[in-house]
């Protein structure tokens, strides 16, 4: 499967909904998520709708501009999110290196932000649940798109 | 049936054997006795109650998806049930909102914090209702059987870390405790979002002592400097003070620090805890900055008062952060070992400016500019 595509994040979203006991353990999430991925002069944006026990969607955005009120962004190179996706499938999940956490605390590799402070503060708040969304990677088999497939496709 | 008989006639005879409970009992009990006669002996029954509150009956509370029946939910029914009067009732009693209070009902006398504006924030049962299906259990859902030994640096550093954090804890238990008992019983969504912090610091301060007794290490040195600032935040002179001190500069700057726990962690064990312990922390800020920003809606004049307190809060905070106990074990599991505390501190300096900026985002989000006024630097001196 394509990452960055609709279905790559798809196909997470419907992991983790199949897995609903786990998530009903974890508790609620209620944050929408912009996942932007940087490829040389142009970005990809995938937006992740969590509402109670359930990731209710995912679409892509034409631009940042277009993501919905109160989203958080998560960001990062296509090569940062390559590294961590390729961390997660070789162990199951993500290591102490390369956990959404560890990887925006400096802004750096990956950066988070939204309009406002308590927005980003949701992705300090569901931590737990968006961790396991992205370590469900793990079960994904994964192709990369080069940047030049990604210039050719704008 | 043997078991029934008996105590049939065990109480025929009591209240037949009128000598038994006059002689044994005050007035009061015997009123009881002789109303329960009434009962049994004259169907004697009162079922007032079943006619009381005819305005509150038919109430059909509906939860918002699959979530379940959430208290802010319950708000959604409007009327007595779901609107928060902005000042609390007189009765003075736990009497629960909405339901019919008999005249003769007793204040309990110490419901003295009356006006919404002092408690209120616009996310508080929504918080409630998340953090109720937000708990975890530092024994089951810690993997601590996969702690592994560190180098002594290390593990000396990371016991320290959990020494200060331990000890800080329980201020968010304490603090709420100090005036939970104050609060009017119609602003019950505050006293249950409470409620839950307190349960939440109680599972941080035992997951932090946990971790540092269960790796060969064990607690180390307690903090003066943050005796000061969680002295500051027990007494402060009335609850907004101390939420604004507590649930925003203390809490927001400990977010942080959880954060950088996370990152530093050396296993599986750490990461989970410091993880679980960032979302509730994350909770009580956001509580407390949507308190603050209420308590300004209503009460702009008290906007120099926070500012004094913050103030003073700062700089108590920003004495910690030379302090040897608080500061040089952060930096040692930063730089990777005592050998490279020296690059810890420059990574450390990093995060102190992105803790203040977070802090004065909060801020403005509460309707306060402190961007100007702040008593610490924004950046630590290279």
């Amino acid at each position: 499967m394509l990452f960055p595509s609709t279905e790559w994040f798809s196909t997470l979203a419907k992991e983790a909904n199949a897995n609903s006991e786990r998530f009903r353990l974890l508790g609620t999430v209620d944050i929408t998520l912009v996942a932007k991925i940087d490829y040389p002069g142009s970005s990809k944006y995938f937006e992740i709708v969590f509402a109670g026990y359930r990731c209710l969607g995912v679409k892509e955005l034409p631009r940042l501009e277009s993501a919905s009120k109160g989203a958080v962004i998560l960001e990062g190179s296509a090569d940062t999110w390559r590294t961590m996706i390729d961390n997660i499938q070789r162990n199951g999940k993500a290591d102490l290196t390369q956990t959404l956490n560890t990887l925006t605390l400096f802004d750096t590799p990956m950066r988070v932000s939204a309009e406002n402070q308590l927005d980003t503060d949701l992705f300090y708040r569901y931590q737990q649940n968006l961790q396991e969304f992205f370590d469900a990677a793990a079960k994904t088999r994964t192709e990369f798109a080069t940047a030049q497939a990604q210039h050719s496709m704008q | 049936m043997l078991v029934r008989r008996d105590h049939d006639t065990a109480l025929r005879r009591w209240f037949q054997e009128d000598i038994f409970y006059m002689a044994r009992f005050s007035q009061k009990v015997q009123d009881v006795l002789d109303q329960a006669a009434d009962i049994k002996n004259r169907g004697k029954v009162d079922l007032s109650w079943m006619k009381a509150n005819p305005a509150g009956w038919g109430a059909r509370a509906k939860p918002r998806d699959d979530r379940g029946l959430g208290l802010e939910d319950l708000n959604l029914i409007g009327g007595a049930y779901g609107t928060v009067p902005d000042t609390g009732h007189s009765h003075g009693s736990m009497a629960p909102r909405g339901c019919e209070v008999p005249a003769n009902t007793p204040s309990l006398g110490c419901y003295d914090i009356n006006d919404k504006s002092l408690v209120w924030a616009d996310n508080v049962a929504l918080l409630y209702d998340e953090a109720v299906a937000r708990q975890w259990s530092s024994a089951r859902d810690v993997p601590w059987d996969q702690l592994t030994p560190l180098p002594d640096d290390l593990e000396r550093a990371m016991c320290q870390l959990c020494t200060t954090l331990t000890e800080v804890e329980f201020i968010a238990a304490d603090m709420p405790a100090k005036w939970m008992w104050h609060i009017n019983h119609d602003f019950h969504e505050v006293k249950c979002f409470l409620a839950t912090q307190i349960i939440d610091e109680a599972r941080h301060l035992d997951v932090f002592r946990k971790r540092a007794l269960a790796n060969g290490g064990g607690l180390l040195k307690a903090s003066p400097a943050n005796e000061q600032v969680l002295r500051a935040i027990i007494e402060a002179p009335d609850y907004t003070t101390a939420s604004s001190l507590m649930h925003i500069l203390a809490e927001g700057f400990v977010l942080t620090l959880f954060r950088n726990g996370e990152m530093l962690a050396q296993n599986e064990v750490e990461k989970r805890i410091f993880r679980l312990c960032m979302q509730d922390e994350a909770r009580h800020v956001a509580y407390g900055t949507m308190h603050l920003k209420y308590f300004l809606e209503k009460r702009p004049e008290r906007a120099e008062q926070i500012h004094a307190i913050l103030a003073a809060g700062e700089e108590a905070i920003f004495a910690l952060s030379l302090e040897a106990q608080t500061a040089e074990p952060r930096a040692i599991l930063a730089g990777g070992g005592v050998d490279r505390i020296m690059e810890g501190f420059a990574k450390l300096g990093y995060l102190y400016t992105k803790q203040v900026k977070e802090y004065l985002h909060r801020l403005k989000v509460a309707g306060l500019d402190r961007s100007s006024r702040i008593a610490i630097p924004v950046e630590l001196p290279n």
